[in-house]
């Protein structure tokens, strides 16, 4: 069973927030999810290595040469908030 | 006239014999889906003007001469495909301003094999869904019975082809959601191999599993749009490098001799007794055709779900966490700070489903539940990928039902969360294990589709192509079409 404090510390770490009216109901949902992945444990994986992809292939690798596939102005068209070639945020130094 | 019923192979042999225009089948299916569509929430962007400037450039193309069995039919693409200029939401609300300034390359493919894009189909949001419930632009109704689900999370696309909106739609399948919709909205719908068909330009949610593939009315124009959609692409590292066969060469192949694993772990206490008894005479039909059916065992197959769902939550939380309302996507008004961007852009930006399988994949990659949860479900893929391996070893393919359930009402509060994730308990595993697999219409229970899917070995969506259309040869399943007479006036 994981608690509301749990909860809050990991929606912190995907920059979530969960309102005081949400917790109990997004914790109780978060153990019933956990509650699905306790079969888990009854599989002997002992000798069983990690399957990250499914074809198992290896990282084909490329030339290293520049290439422009969309140009920068098109891509800047759909920034929120942007000046030249930059992307506005809040300020972080004062 | 031709009718946006009518399969592709129908429509192209109308297009070169000049009983039809290309122009004239998008004008048709613009009309339709203008009268369909306000009740179906199936198309949440219809792009006119583009679709009537190709549906005249194909026609010109064919009047110079040029001929494609795909030339100047009409499709749409799921919308989690990026398409150049026009809006790519993948029906979230992070990303309902998002204009792509480039193709996917299946839109581009598509686009030079000469099909006309309409629009884009709804789903669920970032394709997290069986129901197509959980789209910031409202749920998808079923073209059988408007009061339930078309399944998901590619429902937008199965609800378009079942209501003769088109003939062909994108979709894309992680867990299912190409087969499940398809088989909840009596269409037929291929899951390419992991690798077969390109994944750049498609938005990500578990980059592992993600492929898309064709749903379409029949076998023979999913082989159609396959050929047009596989292929190697420098720009998707894991799209494999391997030649791709002409996929229709081989549809009318007799069956005489091919073996039918039918595992019984399909056939549990999860599976609605109507489905149960309908992919039963399916399956006997196969054997009528000449195939030897086999009893196989997938005894993992319930512990897919488990590994599936942790898995796939994970790396939707890495892919996911690129939405941060700095570079595209939605921004909260009037941030205080960098942190308060983030979070408010991202809380109000992501719909709940979203927001709680981003929860579950952060958690699951944190240091402390890593190995119990992330690790150990990668090693439980090994074990199910090995399965599947080892049965596929034994018959050319595994056959069984698309989904537990025919489609279920809409809004069901009975159902939580879970018993909504088991709806995969099916597909699952082919996601997991990289195989291909298809749904194709098999009977109606209490007058709703059910569909069978057929799962192969990998880089065998020949074999499967030709084993549902000897299928489709011998029923007419996928020939029903829904009842829409109130609607079409």
């Amino acid at each position: 069973m994981t608690d509301a404090a749990t909860v809050r510390d990991v929606a912190a770490l995907a920059r979530l927030a969960i309102s005081d009216q949400d917790i109990e109901n997004a914790t109780a949902e978060f153990n019933q999810t956990l509650a699905l992945f306790d079969a888990l444990s009854s599989a002997d994986t002992t000798n069983a290595a990690p399957m990250i992809n499914p074809l198992d292939s290896e990282q084909p690798l490329r030339v290293d040469r520049i290439e422009t596939l969309v140009d920068r102005a098109a891509l800047m068209q759909n920034a929120p908030a942007s000046e030249d070639d930059y992307f506005l945020v809040p300020r972080v130094l004062d | 006239m031709a009718e946006l019923f009518e399969t592709i192979s129908s429509l192209a042999k109308q297009l070169d014999a000049e009983h039809v225009s290309s122009r004239e089948l998008v004008e048709d299916a613009i009309a339709r889906t203008e009268r369909l569509n306000p009740e179906l929430n199936a198309v949440i962007a219809l792009d006119k003007p583009g679709a009537l400037a190709a549906a005249d450039k194909a026609d010109k193309a064919r009047a110079d001469g040029a001929t494609s069995p795909l030339l100047g039919v009409p499709m749409l693409h799921k919308d989690i495909f990026c398409t150049r200029g026009v809006r790519t939401s993948c029906a979230s609300k992070m990303l309902a301003d998002f204009v792509p300034p480039y193709d996917a390359t299946v839109v581009k493919k598509l686009d030079d094999a000469g099909m006309v894009r309409l629009g884009k189909c709804n789903m669920d949001e970032f394709a997290m869904g069986s129901s197509n419930e959980t789209s910031f632009f409202g749920a998808v109704k079923n073209p059988w019975d408007f009061n339930r689900v078309p399944g998901g999370s590619s429902g937008g696309s199965a609800a378009a082809v079942a209501a003769g909106l088109t003939p062909l739609a994108t979709g894309t399948d992680t867990g299912g959601s190409i087969r499940q919709p398809a088989a909840l909205c009596g269409i037929t719908g291929l899951k390419p191999t992991y690798g077969r068909v390109s994944r750049y330009g498609m938005i990500a949610f578990a980059s592992s599993m993600d492929q898309a593939g064709p749903m379409a009315r029949t076998a023979e124009d999913c082989a159609l749009a396959l050929n047009a959609m596989a292929g190697h692409d420098p720009l998707d590292s894991t799209c494999a490098d391997i030649s791709v066969p002409d996929y229709s060469a081989g549809l009318e192949q007799s069956i005489e001799g091919l073996r039918v694993g039918i595992p019984k772990e399909f056939f549990s206490s999860h599976l609605n007794d109507g489905i149960a008894a309908t992919v039963t005479a399916a399956v006997k039909e196969l054997e009528a055709a000449g195939a030897v059916i086999v009893d196989v065992s997938l005894p993992s197959t319930d512990l897919g779900v488990s590994t599936y769902y942790v898995i796939a939550p994970a790396e939707a939380s890495a892919n996911l966490s690129r939405y941060d309302g700095v570079r595209y996507g939605y921004r909260c008004d009037s941030p205080s700070n960098l942190q308060d961007l983030y979070v408010r852009s991202r809380t109000e930006g992501f719909g709940e489903e979203v927001k709680r399988r981003i929860l579950i994949g952060t958690f699951t990659l944190s240091a402390a539940s890593y190995d119990q949860y992330f690790m150990k479900a990668q090693q439980v893929r090994r074990l199910i990928a090995e399965e599947y391996q080892s049965v596929l070893k034994d018959v050319d393919v595994i056959a069984g039902p698309s989904a537990p359930n025919t489609a279920f009402v809409l809004n069901d509060d009975s159902k939580s969360i879970t018993d909504m994730y088991m709806e995969d308990v099916y597909t699952i595993g082919a996601n997991l294990a990289g195989l291909p697999a298809i749904s194709v219409p098999a009977g109606l229970v209490n007058g709703l589709p059910v569909g069978m899917q057929l799962i192969g070995s990998r880089f065998c969506e020949a074999q499967l192509l030709n084993i549902a259309h000897q299928f489709q040869r011998r029923t007419d399943w996928h020939s029903l079409t829904p009842n829409l007479e109130g609607l079409t006036g």
